[in-house]
């Protein structure tokens, strides 16, 4: 046992404090390690957020739809108002004919007679419109005891037969026009009072629901239909224009709050330009990026154009982007020297790794590790010579590029914004995209072709970008324009998940194409 | 430690400066940790950048009511603990061999460096090696062990005297001139 102890303490003395300097590139790593981390935090808070504009958008867009069903209800009310004043005339045209009729004859003998006639009619009108009114007024849900009191006063003034029989005509029509006006007035402030915008859409809700408030108002349309045409001829043609008038400006009313589709087909040539950061131990020993090949996108687009101005855009989009990377030149040297002189070609400084367990080779380029399926033909690796002396282990000699293209389809949510409105409109647009990873491949190409050589490694599946771009429209016809679209796209989170990589490229691209509006 | 408050300060808002600074200053000894926990080098690398990157992440719950350098410690053996718990190294099919226990003068074992006395360490069992650092050079109990482990104390006392047994045996293979005398056991 007090072997075992000193032991131990044998052990303890010489171990407790044992220092060992780690390797350099270590330090390289944590740090790679702890941006990733913090990166991570970050792309966790975009797709949080993402998600959050999403629902957001969501929400408006279904808000906006019951704000407008809410609006065509509250329309058919406002006509069943606007009947009011036709039964008035209505009214007016019975009771001055037969006034009229009856006045040559005997005016004064009549004039009793005349007046309980006309009041009798006048009561049995002001009921029947009583009867109206109420139901035009429990759609409304203005207070029962207002519509009593203007039912009484209107009994009043039915009754009462001491005044001059055309000039109570008027008066009486008068006044129930007036009453009714008042009457529709008050009610539509007092819906307007009640409707706080944020109990628009679940009162909509309500009456889409309420199955017999709708047949209330349609009742109210059909009410409004009995009333004789001879009442409208009564009108005036002043009173007639202003009828026309208003009815003119309801329908343009209508037609301007009313929302309109865009369905469209866009193809852009992208351009890329990559922007990537790199820690120190990857990017000392990486492929040189040298073009960025132009690639074709497009899509179909479906727009929600609500008012003249504002828009919401969604669709789906085929992108293609890519670059190309060589190898930096150096012209000294034993690797440049076997290169030149015995296969005339050029020769990689950039180390290739071979993965042992598989035999793939692998190599770093600015967007990720590059991973080949195995050794391409036309590539000379140094481990493979026999004579190691003449050519470095790990050197590449080869006189191709490496072009790396990767496919996104994008699913984008963007808010336009109507700065000119003419037959040629100009529109700002801007919003974030999704983007799925439906193709990456990584070429070859020497001179004997061009060849499919393996993949980029590390790519992410998912990825969101921010598009700004400026929408330029001409209107073919009525229903189709000619779309021009410039747009910049950046992307938010690095394309690649490797710690050491930061691929964050922007594409520029003219989209251009067709829009039919219905 | 109050001098480090201003480093961990910068550290946790994100500075690369700072964090290089407490890299260097705590590394060294770290790497000599995970160097006894680890089976080799490339494993001990391993486990001291995930506990730095641990280290990093989690100085903002470091309370200052301790020595620094012995929370940071703690989490190394914390890495190493999980990764042997990943690896399923921690419930090994009992060790049924027996070892030879051997005598040798402690002047031995003193004449031994520090690297080649990690490099008998990393050579033990995982599980034997886990419990050996615990209890002799970290100066856990054996209830502390079993806790930490997820063992009994009777293994944990188990496991430690193999693990001295074949530490014998090997400073007595690869050292010689000991004063050897081979016990038997049935």
């Amino acid at each position: 046992m007090k072997k075992d102890k000193n032991l131990d303490e044998l052990f303890r003395d010489k171990l407790l404090n044992y220092e060992q300097e780690p390797p350099a590139y270590l330090l390289e790593n944590v740090l790679a390690g702890v941006a990733g981390a913090r990166r991570n935090r970050k792309i966790v808070f975009w797709r949080i957020s993402g998600v959050a504009a999403a629902l957001l958008l969501a929400f408006i867009a279904g808000w906006q739809i019951n704000f407008r069903n809410g609006q065509d209800i509250k329309k058919d009310v406002i006509v069943s108002q606007q009947s009011a004043p036709e039964i008035s005339a209505e009214e007016k045209t019975e009771l001055a004919s037969s006034t009229i009729a009856n006045q040559p004859e005997n005016k004064d003998s009549n004039t009793e007679n005349l007046s309980e006639k006309v009041n009798s009619q006048r009561a049995d009108l002001v009921h029947e419109k009583q009867i109206k009114k109420s139901e035009s007024k429990s759609i409304l849900k203005n207070s029962g005891n207002e519509q009593m009191a203007l039912a009484n006063e209107n009994y009043k003034l039915a009754s009462d037969g001491n005044q001059n029989t055309a000039d109570r005509i008027k008066t009486i029509a008068k006044n129930s026009k007036s009453e009714q006006i008042t009457s529709s007035d008050e009610s539509l402030i007092a819906q307007k009072s009640d409707d706080s915008m944020l109990l628009k859409p679940f009162r909509s809700l309500f009456r889409l629901k309420n199955g017999g408030m709708e047949n209330s108002a349609k009742n109210l349309l059909a009410i409004k239909k009995e009333v004789p045409q001879a009442a409208r001829s009564e009108k005036t043609i002043d009173q007639q224009i202003m009828e026309q008038n208003r009815q003119t400006l309801m329908a343009q009313n209508q037609a301007k709050g009313k929302s309109r589709w865009l369905v469209g087909a866009q193809v852009s040539p992208e351009y890329s330009i990559s922007r990537s950061n790199h820690s120190q131990v990857y990017a000392s020993n990486m492929l040189n990026s040298s073009t960025n090949p132009v690639d074709l996108g497009g899509g179909i687009s479906v727009e929600l154009k609500k008012g003249k101005r504002w828009s919401l855009q969604s669709g789906v989009y085929y992108s293609g982007m890519g670059q190309s990377s060589g190898n930096s030149n150096i012209s000294a040297g034993k690797d440049f020297a076997f290169a030149s002189s015995n296969r005339g070609s050029e020769y990689f400084n950039t180390n290739a790794t071979i993965d042992a367990s598989n035999s793939k080779m692998m190599m770093n380029s600015t967007a990720g590790v590059i991973e080949f399926k195995g050794i391409p033909a036309g590539i000379e690796l140094g481990a493979n010579l026999e004579d190691k002396t003449m050519v470095s282990n790990a050197v590449v000699v080869s006189n191709a590029r490496f072009i790396q293209n990767f496919e996104y389809i994008e699913i984008p949510l963007y808010l336009r914004y109507t700065l000119l409105d003419s037959k040629f409109d100009v529109e700002m647009l801007g919003g974030f995209s999704s983007n799925l990873l439906v193709g990456n491949q990584t070429f070859m190409e020497s001179s004997a072709g061009k060849n499919r050589i393996g993949s980029t490694k590390d790519m992410e599946p998912m990825n969101y970008s921010g598009t700004l771009g400026i929408g330029l429209k001409y209107g073919l016809s009525k229903h189709v324009s000619l779309n021009v679209e410039p747009r910049v796209k950046y992307f938010l989170n690095s394309l690649n998940s490797n710690a050491s990589v930061t691929y964050k490229p922007y594409t520029i691209g003219v989209f251009t194409g067709l829009s039919y509006e219905f | 430690m109050e001098d480090f408050k201003p480093i961990i300060s910068d550290c946790i808002n994100g500075s690369r400066k700072a964090q290089s600074m407490l890299y260097h200053q705590f590394a060294p000894k770290m790497f000599g940790v995970c160097l006894r926990y680890a089976k080799d080098a490339t494993e001990a690398e391993d486990n001291l950048q995930d506990g730095f990157i641990k280290v990093y992440a989690n100085l903002k719950n470091f309370r200052h009511d301790g020595s620094l350098e012995g929370w940071i410690r703690r989490i190394m053996i914390n890495v190493s603990l999980e990764k042997l718990r990943k690896q399923h190294l921690l419930y090994p099919v009992e060790d049924v061999a027996i070892y030879d226990s051997v005598n040798f003068s402690d002047d031995v074992i003193a004449k031994i460096a520090a690297d080649d006395l990690i490099k008998l360490i990393q050579q033990l069992p995982p599980r034997y090696r886990m419990v050996f650092n615990l209890y002799v050079i970290e100066g856990f109990s054996h209830q502390e062990i079993a806790k930490e482990m997820s063992i009994t104390q009777g293994t944990s006392k188990s496991n430690l005297a193999r693990a001295r047994d074949i530490l014998k045996k090997k400073v007595h293979e690869n050292y010689g001139e000991l004063n050897a005398q081979n016990n038997y056991t049935a």
